[in-house]
């Protein structure tokens, strides 16, 4: 902390003008984009009226529905799984594929790393619609199955949590596999030589050497998709048929659907609050292992 | 079965789509305790040769004994070696006595005796009291006295450093140097190690071996390979040295261009060419007469105990070392008569004229 501190303390009047200048179009930016939109939507959340943030009193009530209806607790509680359940599989998946990229000292090292993030080129919208292609009623696997008369009745794999689950995990492991490979900075294949001069067999170099440093490069991509999972509505709404209720698609169909703002805006920022929390847990908790 | 502790023979590796092998049928051998070094230009082969003998490179061919045993086929992890690493390679998610405990706890021996031994590793490279500290929040140098302790505590048969000092800066390096060549002695344990410094490879090892283009050019203890080097290659790698060719013209005598004759100590048949070398250590200031060259100083530089000047004699340099207590020192631009004994001139080769 001292050391990082100590370049700033000597830095002169003008550099330190220079610095500001450079940062005011960024905060400008992020002024007009994210804050002032936060604003408003903390302010409706606590309107009287019901499609206007700044008009009509300040009220509670909006709160208390949120918190109080179990309705809610329970969408919140899917949420929570179903982002746990999806950061889990996606990290179990990325894994292999990160520290293969990382270790590979392949001239197709760098093709390859670009491949396993393609998927990023295409909307995940579009990557949601082939997942249905794939799993619906009529999909290639249901039908397959039936063509060989496996199974009379589609199988269910869409239109509930398990298809929305699939499809967020593949939609979602690009960014763990970028945020591991990002985290894997410790990893150094002269630590597991040295490990096994030290008579480690290829299996405990893997459990006492490469799992222990390339842990906080698991628990960032862990946390990114978990994020992102939690906050998904496109995939969630399309791959779940209505039938799969998060945070995302209540606060979409409270504001779009029953258009009751105040009560969306409520639920966001309920969502934030509780979702920002886990994330500084945790990375508090990251930052401890990484001392 | 051979005395020795360790026998390479005939050891190659050629790497895949390589048009010449980077280590071209080497063979040494070495007795128990004896430290061996390794020396040579980067990319010469000697690194390639301690990590075949490691097991983290395989041989393309050749043999590979410890003890007797050929080891070639072992797992790296069954060889029972100590390496110290260029960059010493200790894991970061551990404390200095974690990484020291490393190998026990591989071999499975009990935590009642790992604790004393870890200790006692620590102890011998005066790094006891920093067990609990973070691998990170050690120097420079103490990383290095971690990296030996942690490969010296498994007990191990043979001891391998790959350029162990060249991450130190000059003061330490020599203080290192003569520490590791201390427990070295010390221990016992049998010891190779790879260099491209002659400084280091002259006083740490028992025996160097001097090596180019992934051949062994000449192997032998430190004074031998100075003073007696075998070709022209280790001649120039091992010290500077004034390398003169002529024709023989008596016994004893060659007749080098531009300098005149020259006596020299070697058997040589008359009218052959021969290479021979002056180390610029052996020049000594004296009156004009036989095996003298007399010439314009040229350059000089001031070295404390060593005045280095290099003369011009017939077209052709010459480099002299001489000790600055020698009275009155030359300038530049003065004329200077530079003398050898006929002993002091080094023979390297004789080819028919």
């Amino acid at each position: 902390m001292s050391g990082a501190a100590a370049p700033a303390q000597q830095m002169t009047g003008s550099n330190r003008y220079m610095l500001l200048i450079l940062l005011v179009p960024g905060l400008l930016a992020l002024m007009t984009t994210f804050l002032l939109p936060m604003v408003w939507l903390a302010r409706a959340s606590f309107s009287t009226s019901s499609m206007s943030a700044f008009g009509g009193g300040v009220t509670l009530e909006h709160y208390h529905a949120a918190l109080t209806d179990p309705f809610y607790w329970k969408v919140a509680m899917n949420t929570l799984s179903l982002g746990v359940t999806v950061s889990f599989f996606a990290v179990i998946l990325s894994y292999p594929i990160a520290l293969f990229l990382t270790r590979s000292t392949s001239r197709w090292r760098g093709v390859l790393t670009a491949l396993a993030v393609a998927p990023l080129l295409t909307s995940a919208v579009v990557r949601t619609y082939g997942w249905m292609v794939i799993l619906g009623d009529r999909g290639v696997i249901n039908s397959t199955l039936q063509s060989l008369s496996l199974t009379t009745d589609p199988v269910r794999l869409s239109n509930n949590t398990f298809g929305a689950t699939v499809a967020l995990v593949e939609i979602l492991m690009p960014y763990a596999i970028l945020a591991m490979l990002a985290g894997f900075g410790r990893l150094n294949p002269q630590l597991e030589e040295a490990a096994s001069m030290l008579g480690a067999s290829k299996l405990r170099v893997f459990w006492r050497i490469i799992l222990p440093l390339s842990l906080p490069g698991i628990l960032t991509g862990a946390l990114l998709v978990f994020v992102l999972a939690i906050s998904a509505f496109v995939t969630p709404r399309l791959m779940g048929g209505g039938r799969v209720f998060v945070l995302g698609t209540e606060v979409f169909q409270e504001a779009t659907v029953t258009l009751n703002w105040p009560l969306a805006a409520a639920l966001s920022v309920v969502l934030l609050a509780l979702f920002s929390s886990v994330i500084v847990i945790y990375q508090r908790a990251l930052r401890r292992l990484e001392a | 079965m051979s005395e020795h502790h360790v026998v390479v023979e005939n050891l190659v590796k050629t790497y895949p789509g390589a048009a010449t092998p980077s280590v071209d049928h080497v063979s040494f051998a070495l007795p128990k305790g004896e430290m061996l070094a390794l020396l040579g230009p980067s990319g010469c082969g000697k690194t390639t040769i301690l990590r075949m003998i490691a097991g983290l490179i395989e041989p393309t061919s050749g043999a590979i004994q410890l003890n007797g045993r050929e080891i070639s086929q072992t797992p790296v992890h069954k060889r029972n070696m100590g390496m110290v690493f260029q960059a010493y390679a200790l894991f970061p998610h551990m404390t200095v006595a974690g990484n020291v405990a490393f190998g026990l706890e591989m071999r499975g021996v009990p935590n009642s005796e790992r604790g004393p031994k870890v200790q006692r590793a620590l102890d011998m490279v005066k790094l006891g009291h920093l067990g609990d500290r973070r691998v990170t929040q050690l120097s420079g140098g103490q990383q290095q006295r971690c990296a030996i302790a942690r490969s010296l505590v498994i007990e191990p048969e043979l001891l391998l450093l790959d350029e162990p000092l060249s991450n130190l800066d000059a003061k330490l390096r020599d203080e290192m140097r003569d520490e590791i060549r201390e427990i070295q002695s010390r221990t016992g344990v049998t010891a190779i190690f790879v260099t491209h410094d002659q400084d280091e490879a002259l006083s740490m090892a028992d025996r160097l071996a001097v090596m180019s283009a992934g051949r062994i050019e000449q192997i032998g203890t430190p004074r031998e390979i100075f003073d007696a080097p075998a070709n022209e290659f280790v001649a120039g790698f091992i010290g500077a040295g004034n390398f003169l060719s002529g024709r023989v013209t008596a016994p004893g005598q060659a007749e080098i261009e531009g300098l005149g004759p020259l006596r020299f100590a070697a058997p040589a048949s008359v009218g052959s060419r021969v290479q021979l070398m002056v180390r610029p250590h052996r020049f000594k200031l004296a009156a004009p007469g036989p095996n003298a060259f007399t010439g314009q100083v040229e350059s000089l530089v001031y070295r404390g105990q060593i005045l280095t000047l290099a003369i011009t004699v017939g077209g052709r340099r010459l480099t002299a070392d001489l000790h600055t207590h020698a009275g009155t020192l030359p300038a530049k631009g003065d004329t200077v008569t530079l003398a050898v004994a006929p002993g002091d001139v080094t023979f390297l080769s004789e080819a028919a004229a």
